[in-house]
Parts: C-alpha cells; structure tokens; sequence
C-alpha cells in the first residue's frame, strides 16, 4: 500500500515534468527506478484517472495519459483545505497555521473558485 | 401533558439560550477541557432532547393522556393512513415543525458526515501525491511550501502534515511538541468531537447558543490537545511553535490568530487542573443534563396516578 502511493507520487512527479500527454511506455521510461514493468505503471495510472488526478485521451492504438492540473494547482487547493479546515469545519485539523497574508489568501481562492467555473 | 411539554420546552430553551452562554463565558473550562466538552455534549443532547420531546409531548396530547398510548393511538392512525386523526390546529402545526426539525437535524448530520468523508478521501490523495514521507518521523509527511504550516487529516488512513516551511522555522523540541499536538487530535479522534456541532451549525445557522458551541468546542480541542503535548513535551517549546508558525497576527486568519494568541497565553499560565472533585462534579453534571429531560419525557409515558 505504501508502495504503491510511493509510485503513484513517482508517475505524477513524471506526468508534471512531461508538461503533456505521455504513454504508460513513455512514463515507465521517465520513472527513476527503470525496472518497473510497464503494466504496473498502467495499474498506477488508472488509480490516478480514478482519483481525478490524470486524464486518459486515445491516440490511435495507444493510450496516453495527462495530469489533470499542474502541481502547483494542486498545492493550491491542498493548501485552501488546510486554511479553511479550521476551527468550524471537520475535514482537516489544523492548529498549527500561519505566515500567509489575508491578501494572498484571497487570491488563492480566487484563483481555485476562477478554476471551479 | 402539557405540563410536561412545557417544561420540557422551558428546559430546551433555557440550556440553548442562558445555559450556552454561562459555559461559553466560563474561565474554568480552560483547567478541564475534557469535562467541558463532555458538558457541551450534554448541553446539546439535553436541549435537543427536550425541544423535540416538547413538540411531541404538546403534538400528541389530543389523543391520550399520556405519551405511550397517544403514540400508540397515533401509530395506529398512521397505519390507517390518516395520521391526522383527532388532532387539530396548533397540536398539528407543532407535530409537523417537530417532525421537519428532528428530520432535519438527522438529515443534515448524516450529510455533514459523508460530505467530510469525500473532502477527506480527495485531501488524502493529494497529501499521498504531494507529500514525502518524513525518514525522522515514522508517519508524519513533508510538504515542499514555504508556509509555515502543521496539520492533521483525521480519519482511519490519518495522515500528519507538515511543510518545510514549518521545518525551516521549528527547532527539534517544537517539531516534537507540534508532532504530539497533532497526534493528540488524531488518537482522540478530535473530528468526531467536533462533527455533531459542525453539522448542527449549518442546520440552525440562526442559533446563537449553536455557534457558541461551535466555537466553544473548536477552542476546546486545540487545548485537550496542547494538555497531552505538553505533558510529552513542555509548554514552552509549545508555546514557542505556536508562536513561530503564527509567524504575527497581522499574517494569519483572524480566527487562527485570536486562537493562538489565546492558546499561548494559556501555556504560559500554567493554571493547575481542576480538582479532582471539581471535575467528578463537571461530570456528574452533564449525566445529570441529559437525564433530567429524559425522566421527565418519562414521566407522560404513563398516566400518573
């Protein structure tokens, strides 16, 4: 299990450095350790897809893969959790918070509700 | 029984309305957090309890005497598809409001509950996708952001955050102190505490006495959770990585800001717990609470002599 959400991390890490679409191959390829087979990159792919973090597109015979949003995008909403977690809402606990300004906080939920649309 | 449900009705109001505001007001909760928020459940339950024992108690009273045979008279009418049966007016008005607002309540927690349950799945896929584990710290992950941020996802796969930006500020002892904080809340299953009173927030949004105990119970844990991680690790070094993430108040959210002003000044204090005896009281009350509106719904079930 922690295995796998290792490798899930791997395959995101090399989908956001592709910057486009890519082959389970072509992942399997750009992953650090090259002695995964392709069909586990492909079983890691379809639990990303299933988490809503990679689309799958067909091209041609092949299917090719892309992440859904940019890292950054991603950091962004994690973040806007952990803002709005506390004190009144249930999802996330966060007592420990700080350093980022009413202003930029605004903007980062401007930007997430843009994106929401 | 129209006594009783007006009884019923006074106790509910006066544990929402003055009752919330005397413990939402009171100094000594911050010595025995434990025993407050198990008041405030007993605060919540109990006039919960008794509001919707009233409306009942006064929709029913038409039909018998007392509560167990007027239920039973009108289960049978209900059977007969005429659940209206021999009451009228006001008993209807108030059986209907009583029904929509206990439907709503059970309606609103179970929706509160799966709507956290999906937010936190979705946030512990992007943890496990943007987080590393932490070599140092069997369970806890780093989050590559310069913020300076700690947090728990509660939850039976519960994960514990914290962001490089938290690592750059925090020396060895805070990260600990911080560490058990987090572990505190997670062991506790704090979010459990905390759920029945979110979801009953946004189903009475106009109830005063509800958001004091949002509030209430919202500070409450931070503390049972600051009181285990001192004890592990120093109020000081606590203190200190409350300070430091806080980072200055003019930073941080408004509330965050007046909770952590509040949870530093109570570490530095270092008031004594409650006695022993003060504490078994707390207790004692809340059973106390919930029991008084039970025994008195008790008391229609069967017509008194």
């Amino acid at each position: 299990m922690a295995v796998l959400g290792e490798l899930e991390r791997a395959v995101m890490e090399a989908l956001w450095a592709a910057g486009g679409p890519r082959t389970a191959k072509q992942v399997q390829q750009a992953l650090p350790d090259r002695a995964l087979a392709t069909t586990t990159v492909l079983t890691v792919l379809t639990r990303l897809q299933r988490k809503g973090f990679v689309a799958r597109e067909r091209d041609g015979r092949a299917h090719r893969y892309r992440a859904v949003a940019t890292r950054e995008q991603h950091l962004a909403e994690l973040m806007r959790d952990a803002l709005d977690g506390a004190p009144d809402r249930g999802a996330v606990l966060a007592s420990f918070l700080g350093g980022m300004a009413a202003d930029e906080q605004e903007a980062v939920r401007r930007l997430l509700r843009r994106r929401a649309k | 029984m129209t006594t009783i449900s007006i009884a019923l009705l006074v106790l509910g109001i006066a544990l929402a309305g003055p009752g919330s505001r005397l413990l939402a007001s009171a100094r000594w909760p911050g010595r025995d957090p434990v025993g407050a928020l198990v008041l405030w459940q007993a605060v919540g339950l109990a006039s919960g309890l008794s509001l919707l024992g009233a409306g009942v108690t006064y929709g029913l009273s038409p039909l018998a005497g007392s509560l167990l045979p007027a239920v039973e008279a009108f289960w049978h009418n209900t059977l007969a598809l005429r659940p209206w049966a021999g009451l009228r007016g006001p008993h209807l008005a108030v059986l209907a409001a009583t029904a929509v607002l206990g439907g709503r309540l059970v309606g609103v927690l179970l929706a509160a509950t799966v709507r956290t349950l999906l937010a936190r799945r979705r946030h512990r896929h992007m943890i496990d996708v943007l987080t590393t584990p932490w070599p140092d710290r069997p369970g806890a992950r780093v989050l590559d952001h310069p913020l300076p941020v700690a947090y728990c996802l509660p939850g039976l796969r519960s994960r514990v955050v914290v962001s490089t930006g938290a690592l750059d500020q925090l020396d060895r002892d805070q990260l600990d102190a911080v560490l058990a904080h987090e572990r505190a809340h997670l062991a506790e299953r704090h979010d459990l505490v905390v759920l029945p009173f979110v979801a009953w927030g946004t189903a009475l949004p106009w109830s005063a006495g509800v958001r004091r105990s949002q509030f209430a119970v919202a500070s409450l844990i931070e503390m049972r959770a600051d009181d285990r991680a001192r004890s592990e690790c120093g109020a000081a070094e606590l203190a200190a990585a409350v300070r430091t993430v806080e980072g200055g108040a003019a930073r941080t959210p408004i509330t965050f800001a007046a909770a952590a002003a509040s949870r530093i000044a109570r570490l530095e204090a270092a008031d004594p717990p409650m006695p022993r005896a003060a504490r078994f009281a707390v207790r004692l009350a809340a059973l106390a609470l919930v029991a008084v509106p039970t025994a008195v719904l008790m008391l229609g079930l069967w017509p008194l002599a």
